[in-house]
């Protein structure tokens, strides 16, 4: 009762100092440099711009100038001597937990504060992906613990040390441990600058924010016990740091209360259910080594899963039909998160021993099989799926309310010892109510409906490899031509998708680069599909009947980038042509001018010339490209580089990135505009381009598709496509 | 209440010696001028009464019982006023009062404006801290000491900074308040003492040589203060403690004290302050 009228005191005597309200101030400025300077977070999507990057510059600066004014609020009670008066008032320990208290109380308003104040700016520029739970948690996870940590560490050091300079010099090297290279990536030990992975406005996945919440409670338990041993050491009755704290280990509960504290966080830190414990090297032949192994062989599997997307967990059942057995000692690898429940021989419980020998994100699990007569091996387990440490950056299983992305292992035992006949499998999951499923790269159909607000979906028959993802997705069926594609898009993206008339685009593109360059090879019975995979996963993927691409091409900065084409719907043309000349068309080398940015630029001013005229594409294209190549062949430091060296980084930095840009999306369609002509028009380039596009088997993954190969195509040389 | 201190000995850990096996007993009401040259311990003892410090040897006890497990009691009915402290500088001084207020539990806010109108800082309750002269931080100072109605007030040299009439006003705010209170009043100023307080404490290198009423301590020092004229260039006599001197037309007007004083000197009517400087002469 005493101590909650000693912070309500406090409270109110520290609102009243100008010292706090001008860090209060301080702290709505420093989410300002998350829009430029400070950009720790993958900035492709919208909210790892406008809410991921913000948050975390006013985590750091803000935990900072919390901690700045931790110690001179503290000093300054024993520097001015006003503590002569309030110790005689009130217990010193009780006035400076009522302190922290109440400091901490203030960073809960300003938190509040800052959040509302940027609220309508990220709105406005988030447009259609703005989700305020996701922007206010932001703040809540990372920023008002990491204040709330640093509040404690500072108090701490100064309790035990008394000594300004001090105090700063260990929050320094702590404030150094957590941006050091030594923890760069390792997320327990940054305990100042959250570690965070690429986001996704689409899928959102809220992995980042459950390792953030796992995390600040590591550190503010570390934190709490330092603080509470601090207190021990405040001085009293003038005697120093030892005899305080000898006098201090009177009061046995605080001692016990710091230890319980430390020991929580040491706990949490060990049994941490977010990376596996494996080596940080990835294991090339961990896999290998199971190659020449006598196997057995099963006949059909069924596989049948439930997630929880609340808890992040999964529970699965895997049935192996067997056709021949290797009895004795069998080996599985399943996610280093999950804990096998059972494992059934012929429904009889057979004994087995999962090993502590965490590789590339997997355990191995050993069991032995009585006798070589069984026909049916049934494997039980449940968890929460790990990263491999690895690559500890890298998400790729994840369970959310509005997503789930699982594969290998997160979903199914690896059985070592058996050979499968995906032939005849059999996958069942059971997910919420309004996520669409999307397995081995094909839409699931079947499902029933569960009372529980839960969907089971079945799909059976062959498949390639365990890949399972379920969002919020749209999926829209049409055809162009005999190609029959299914266009699956997350549903926040609805409204660019018809804004933009993006389905008309992709027929459009179809339609032409098919005429153009060739057929794409799909039709009623081979459909495409076309998946919009979260941002987590850069880039595209393509392989037999489907194509994936990061979520980023629909986000409202992309369809406004006028670098890309001049309006938006040309911007989704041209991300759509580098299906052609992208990663799964043509493998091009990106030595600055010569990559898939200048043929795709290329083809969609072609496309757009046909579609909308010569004029249009004159005025919007080629003399928009001319236009940036005059200016950067004018630009002083471009004529003579030697001063160029001569200016300061920042600058050469800001020069050699403009140069990049005008190069890949300006100079290059240039270049193959005047091939187009040297080569003999238009047709003549387009056969050109065709025949690369037919011979592009010769130049699969990681072959190189050089400009002098482009140049041969052509008959040209070098010197033949000079600009200057 | 009662405040017994029994047989203190204070070492600081540099080795000085602060106090050496005092024992005192004050209760209430009591009003008691604490006396000493500096460095004498008179801090040193506050500091150990309101449980700022614990002794090397000895005990106190706040009614009966050790101060130590009486802290939370005695600092509910403390007022005290240190010899040096500083004050929340960017607080006006109502600001100011009002958080000790608050921090000593005062529901009732008139309370400030009582001891504001008290030290004579009504007009001044706006104004920042920073703003105010040395004697006016001292007023604030008094002023937190006197909220809240203490049983128990501790005064380090209140007067310090304070102009003749605020003192003489201060001495009669405190002597009104000791009708039912215990005031440990610690002065240079021998004056002060000799208006307001019904006890004298005499501390010299922490030792206590003089304890009884200011009337006791006048007593004692009875043919053992004189004055004589002298010229300029005499010596001061051997043992003797000059107290003051004044020139007058026939000469320098000496007024000394002494355990055995010189033939030629005239006996003279002790005041407090030949008393007191007596009384630590002969101690020393």
């Amino acid at each position: 009762m005493r101590l909650f009228s000693l912070y309500r005191v406090e409270l109110r005597r520290l609102l009243l100092s100008r010292t706090i309200w001008i860090i209060a101030i301080l702290c709505l400025c420093a989410l300002l440099p998350g829009y430029s300077v400070f950009t720790p977070n993958n900035a492709e999507v919208m909210s790892g711009k406008y809410i991921v990057n913000p948050v975390l510059a006013g985590t750091v600066i803000g935990a900072v100038l919390w901690a700045v004014i931790t110690i001179l609020e503290t000093d300054r009670l024993h520097r001015s001597s006003t503590d002569v008066l309030t110790d005689s008032i009130a217990s010193p320990i009780s006035l400076s937990v009522a302190k922290t208290l109440a400091m901490m109380t203030i960073s809960v308003f300003v938190t509040v504060i800052v959040s509302l104040l940027y609220l309508p700016f990220t709105a406005a520029k988030m447009e259609y992906l703005f989700a305020a739970d996701f922007y206010f948690l932001h703040f809540l996870v990372f920023m008002l613990p990491t204040w709330w940590i640093s509040i404690l560490f500072t108090d701490a050091f100064y309790q035990i040390t008394r000594r300004i300079e001090l105090s700063v010099m260990l929050y320094a090297v702590l404030a150094y441990f957590s941006f050091s290279g030594f923890v760069s990536d390792d997320y327990f030990m940054c305990w100042l600058n959250p570690l965070t992975v690429t986001y996704s406005d689409g899928f959102p996945s809220y992995w980042p924010l459950r390792i953030g919440i796992y995390t600040r409670m590591i550190w503010l338990a570390i934190a709490l016990g330092a603080w509470l041993m601090s207190l021990m050491c405040i001085r009293r009755y003038q005697k120093n740091l030892v005899s305080s704290f000898v006098r201090g280990l009177k009061k046995v509960y605080f001692l016990v209360a710091a230890m319980l504290c430390i020991s929580v966080g040491a706990f949490l830190w060990v049994s941490q259910p977010f990376i596996d414990h494996g080596p940080e090297e990835y294991d090339e032949n961990y896999y290998d080594k199971h190659n020449d192994i006598p196997k057995g062989n099963v006949s059909a599997v069924h596989y049948l899963l439930k997630v929880d997307p609340v808890t992040g967990r999964l529970s699965g059942r895997a049935e192996y039909t067997l056709i021949s057995v290797m009895s004795g000692e069998n080996m599985l690898t399943l996610n280093a998160g999950y804990k096998i429940k059972r494992i059934t021989y012929d429904d009889k419980d057979i004994e087995y021993e999962t090993r502590n020998d965490d590789t590339n994100g997997e355990r191995s699990t050993i069991f032995t099989l009585p006798d070589a007569n069984g026909k049916r091996l049934v494997v039980e387990y449940e968890g929460f799926p790990t990263v491999a440490r690895y690559m500890p950056l890298s998400i790729s299983d994840s369970i959310d309310p509005d997503y789930i992305s699982l594969m290998g292992a997160s979903i199914a035992p690896d059985m070592m010892n058996y050979n499968i006949d995906n032939k005849n499998t059999t996958f069942e999951i059971t997910i919420p109510d309004g996520l669409i499923p999307i397995f081995a790269h094909e839409q699931m159909t079947d499902f029933t409906v569960n009372n529980d607000g839960t969907k089971t979906w079945k799909r059976t028959g062959e498949f390639i490899g365990l890949f399972f993802s379920a969002g919020k997705f749209v999926i829209d069926s049409f055809s162009v031509g005999e190609a029959g594609i299914d266009f699956a898009y997350g549903k926040i993206y609805e409204e660019p998708v018809q804004d933009y008339d993006i389905r008309q685009s992709v027929v459009d593109v179809f339609d032409y680069c098919n005429g153009h360059y060739g057929e794409s090879g799909y039709n009623t019975d081979k459909r495409l599909l076309m998946i919009q995979r979260s941002a987590m996963y850069r880039g595209g993927f393509a392989a037999k009947g489907f194509c994936e691409w990061s979520e980023t091409y629909l986000s409202p900065e992309t369809l406004k980038d006028v670098d890309k084409g001049a309006t938006s719907t040309e911007v989704f043309i041209h991300e759509m042509i580098h299906q052609w000349w992208g990663g799964f068309g043509l493998k091009c080398l990106d030595d600055g001018l010569w990559s898939d940015e200048g043929l795709t630029v290329y083809s969609t001013y072609r496309m757009v010339k046909e579609k909308y005229g010569q004029l249009y594409a004159q005025q919007h294209y080629v003399d928009e490209w001319q236009k940036a190549v005059d200016e950067q062949n004018r630009n002083f430091y471009n004529r003579y580089p030697e001063y160029l060296e001569k200016l300061p980084k920042k600058y050469q930095a800001n020069i050699n990135e403009s140069n990049l840009g005008t190069n890949l999306y300006k100079r290059m369609p240039l270049m193959i505009l005047k091939a187009e002509e040297l080569v003999g028009g238009e047709e003549k380039m387009d056969e050109i381009l065709s025949k690369m596009y037919a011979d592009r088997a010769s130049y699969d993954y990681g072959a190189e598709f050089t400009y002098q190969d482009f140049l041969n195509y052509c008959g040209l040389t070098e010197e033949d496509l000079c600009l200057e | 209440m009662k405040i017994d201190v029994n047989h203190i000995t204070m070492i600081y850990p540099s080795g000085k010696k602060a106090l050496q096996d005092i024992s005192i007993s004050v209760e209430s009401p009591g009003f008691v001028g604490i006396l000493g040259p500096n460095g004498a311990g008179k801090t040193t003892l506050m500091k150990l009464l309101i449980a700022g410090l614990i002794p090397t040897k000895g005990e106190i006890l706040l009614d009966g019982k050790p101060q130590l497990s009486q802290e939370k009691k005695l600092k509910s009915q403390l007022g005290y006023l240190p010899q040096s402290f500083g004050l929340y500088d960017e607080l006006t001084v109502w600001q100011f009062l009002d958080y000790m207020a608050a921090l000593k539990n005062v529901k009732d806010r008139k309370v400030i404006d009582n001891v504001l109108e008290r030290t004579n800082m009504t007009t001044k309750k706006k104004v920042r801290i920073r703003n105010l002269s040395g004697g006016q931080r001292q007023r604030v100072g008094i002023a937190q000491a006197l909220l809240g109605d203490p049983q128990l007030i501790i005064l380090d040299e209140p007067t310090v900074g304070l102009d003749p009439e605020e003192r003489v006003k201060f001495r009669n705010i405190f002597s009104e308040m000791a009708q039912n209170k215990i005031i440990l009043l610690s002065t240079h100023i021998v004056e002060d003492v000799q208006a307001v307080c019904n006890r004298v404490l005499v501390i010299h290198d922490g030792l206590i040589l003089f304890d009884g009423s200011p009337a006791e301590l006048i007593s004692q020092s009875e043919n053992h203060v004189g004055v004589y004229l002298s010229k300029l260039g005499d010596s001061v006599p051997a043992d003797c403690q000059v107290v003051s001197k004044i020139n007058t037309a026939d000469g320098i007007r000496c007024r000394i004290v002494a355990e055995r004083l010189p033939g030629f000197v005239q006996v003279a009517e002790p005041t407090l302050e030949d008393a007191y400087l007596y009384c630590i002469h002969k101690g020393a």
